[in-house]
């Protein structure tokens, strides 16, 4: 697996987190992004995720009024993309504890 | 439609983006409300300094492949255009054939020009795919779309060439059949009007009507006269498509 691959499914479980923490919209959420260290990535790829996304009912977008003047599309997390979100979670911890253990044991001599 | 506040590469992109969703047959609603997303983000991104490369990407065209590949191609809406520019093209060729008389078409003539259209469309969205992907100039997509266009014109002479001289059945109209089918072709060509709420089918009606009535009053041959209303039917068509119809929705 290339880690432009893996960064993928990474990116996903991360975007879900930032959404549900409150709702953005699309360049805010490529700034989070890169704010957390995610700066290899182009900013554009977020939106055919997004709109995966929403194909697959984890979030849900909103038109809302901006100060700058054209509306704003913002997305928010849905029921469905809350549970996607703990089961990334989980497998993340599980995937993370693993990564840990092997590297403690097995490069430590 | 280009966004004055953004630079030209990015109006560019956008523009290519546009065409290139439309010609994959993507839903208006739809590629309207990518382009608009990403419009805003590209605004934004410009005013914070980073070039149009940290949001497409090194290659655009495989950025613009991965945003089609998320969007639903809108089969109902493709029908509409093909239908559309077939019957069309009949009712037109109806309206041109009855001020010469009674109507009748060979069957070779009906089959030759539905093949003929349904070419041209596919020739026309293929180039339109290739030149958007590939960004490029408006000069290069001339040189694409003018031998698609030479072909048509090709094709459409050498039915009414064949035409005279292949034996396939007849089919008479006659005096009421005929009446009844430019009766058929006004109610289509309205009811078609009302329908897709374009201007194509009016745009079209005058490209292929007025360029041959203004022709008679010059002292040209006929068969330059053909020639120059056919070019300038069908490249009023190609740049008609190109340049207004992603752009209107």
């Amino acid at each position: 697996m290339s880690s432009t691959q893996m960064l993928k499914g990474i990116i996903d479980g991360c975007v879900l987190a930032i959404i549900k923490d409150k709702e953005v919209y699309g360049y805010e959420l490529a700034e989070k992004l890169e704010a957390y260290g995610f700066e290899s990535f182009s900013e554009g790829t977020i939106y055919p995720m997004l709109m995966r996304m929403q194909r697959e009912e984890l979030v849900t977008a909103t038109f809302k009024k901006s100060t700058a003047g054209p509306r704003r599309k913002y997305y928010s997390l849905t029921q469905k993309g809350e549970e996607e979100l703990q089961q990334f979670i989980y497998r993340w911890k599980q995937l993370q504890q693993s990564v840990n253990q092997v590297l403690r044991f097995e490069s430590d001599d | 439609m280009t966004n004055p506040q953004l630079s030209k590469k990015s109006n560019k992109f956008l523009e290519d983006l546009r065409a290139y969703l439309f010609a994959k047959g993507k839903k208006f609603e739809e590629i309207k409300e990518i382009t608009n997303e990403l419009e805003m983000h590209l605004l934004e991104a410009e005013k914070n300094g980073k070039p149009i490369e940290k949001i497409v990407g090194n290659s655009p065209a495989e950025y613009m492949e991965m945003i089609s590949k998320e969007m639903d191609i809108d089969v109902s809406g493709w029908f509409k255009y093909i239908l559309l520019i077939i019957i069309g093209s009949f009712t037109f060729k109806i309206f041109s054939d009855v001020s010469k008389g009674e109507l009748a078409y060979s069957v070779f003539e009906i089959v030759g020009h539905i093949a003929d259209s349904i070419l041209f469309i596919i020739l026309l969205f293929a180039a339109v795919k290739f030149i958007s992907k590939r960004q490029l100039s408006d000069t290069k997509a001339i040189l694409i779309v003018t031998p698609i266009i030479l072909i048509e014109m090709g094709i459409f002479v050498g039915i009414i060439y064949f035409n005279n001289r292949i034996d396939s059945p007849m089919i008479h109209f006659g005096e009421t059949g005929t009446w009844l089918a430019v009766a058929l072709s006004a109610i289509l060509i309205i009811g078609m009007t009302l329908w897709a709420k374009t201007s194509v089918l009016v745009v079209v009606l005058l490209l292929l009507f007025l360029p041959d009535y203004l022709l008679s009053f010059t002292s040209l041959q006929l068969e330059m006269q053909l020639i120059i209303s056919l070019l300038i039917t069908y490249g009023g068509i190609a740049l008609y498509l190109w340049l207004v119809f992603p752009k209107e929705k």
